[in-house]
């Protein structure tokens, strides 16, 4: 297989599998906070900033897993 | 990459910032130039402030008093007064800076303003503005400063011997515990600068693809989408740097 071809499939497979984790991991989060929520709808703008930050977080790993895959695109592969 | 997406040549994108002019031996890329750009604008606005400073605010002093207080009332209310009025200074100028060079990112001119560089013997179009944060150098600075910052801070209110001590707790486990607090102090580094670059860059290639695909409407979707990243991640970088330094000042008043 042509090394530019590999880096692109990886870079497919990089992401495809990268945000499966932080997607489970944002529902989570942001279904616990509805919840919450609906629960005690005055907290809502106390639960807000604690959430994006996790969100954040979360979200972080999968931009790990795009760092990678643009980087395995514009530079993997000559 | 030059790619062709449904016959339109999509420009050039690469993953490191483009070097656009030379001052004497010293290559100056096109995030530089945002750089300085978006600190000619702080500075501008700081000192048109400071000029005009009155007991009875303007709408303009209004504005950046509300700006300035909130987030004084969020540095103090996660690190304390003692250590927040120290910290302040730092956080709010990460998150500001961070915020105006996200939405300076946004505007008209950027990625579409190109320069014609001669490059290995080609000529290749480099673009002339670039969003200051899709380049890891200048991420990475700014996490460079935060995390030694927090190591200085955290040898300042514990003293050399309980930052030191903080490493191999439990003491049971000395050996197999330093090189763990190691590399989660190291991690910072990664975790900030990567987090921030790749958002930024991420949606700056989104942006791109979605102009050429889509160029009616779609794309207004995402600058929303884009601007409101670009906040989300100002305040997750500061509010992190704020939750490392209150984590390496504070724990030893928890013993």
């Amino acid at each position: 297989m042509d090394a530019k071809i590999a880096a692109n499939l990886a870079a497919g497979f990089a992401m495809a599998i990268g945000s499966i984790g932080p997607g489970l991991g944002i529902g989570m989060g942001v279904s616990k906070a509805m919840e919450a929520i609906g629960r005690n709808p005055e907290a809502a703008d106390r639960l807000f900033t604690p959430m994006i930050v996790g969100l954040g977080l979360a979200e972080a790993v999968a931009i790990y897993a795009l760092v990678t895959a643009l980087a395995l695109i514009f530079v993997g592969g000559g | 990459m030059v790619g062709k997406l449904f016959g339109l040549e999509l420009p050039e994108i690469s993953m490191g910032a483009e070097v656009i002019f030379h001052i004497g031996p010293l290559p100056i890329t096109n995030t530089i130039l945002t750089t300085w750009l978006t600190m000619a604008l702080l500075i501008t606005v700081a000192i048109l402030i400071r000029k005009r400073l009155s007991l009875l605010p303007d709408t303009f002093q209004s504005i950046v008093e509300i700006i300035v207080e909130t987030l004084y009332n969020l540095v103090t209310g996660v690190a304390g007064e003692k250590l927040g009025r120290k910290i302040f200074p730092l956080i709010a100028t990460l998150f500001i800076f961070i915020l105006t060079a996200n939405w300076m990112g946004l505007l008209p001119g950027f990625a579409s303003i190109y320069r014609e560089m001669e490059h290995h013997g080609e000529i290749i179009k480099v673009p002339l503005l670039r969003p200051a944060n899709s380049d890891l150098n200048t991420t990475l600075a700014m996490a460079l400063i935060t995390v030694i910052l927090v190591q200085v801070a955290g040898i300042a209110y514990r003293g050399i011997k309980g930052y030191l001590k903080e490493f191999i707790t439990p003491t049971m486990l000395a050996p197999l515990m330093a090189p763990i607090h190691l590399i989660s102090e190291l991690s910072h580094i990664l975790s900030l600068s990567a987090r921030l670059f790749g958002n930024i860059f991420g949606g700056d290639v989104v942006l791109m693809v979605i102009f050429y695909m889509l160029p009616v409407l779609a794309p207004a979707v995402f600058m929303i989408l884009e601007s409101l990243f670009g906040f989300i991640q100002a305040v997750i970088f500061s509010v992190l740097s704020l939750i490392y330094f209150t984590m390496a000042a504070a724990e030893e008043a928890e013993h």
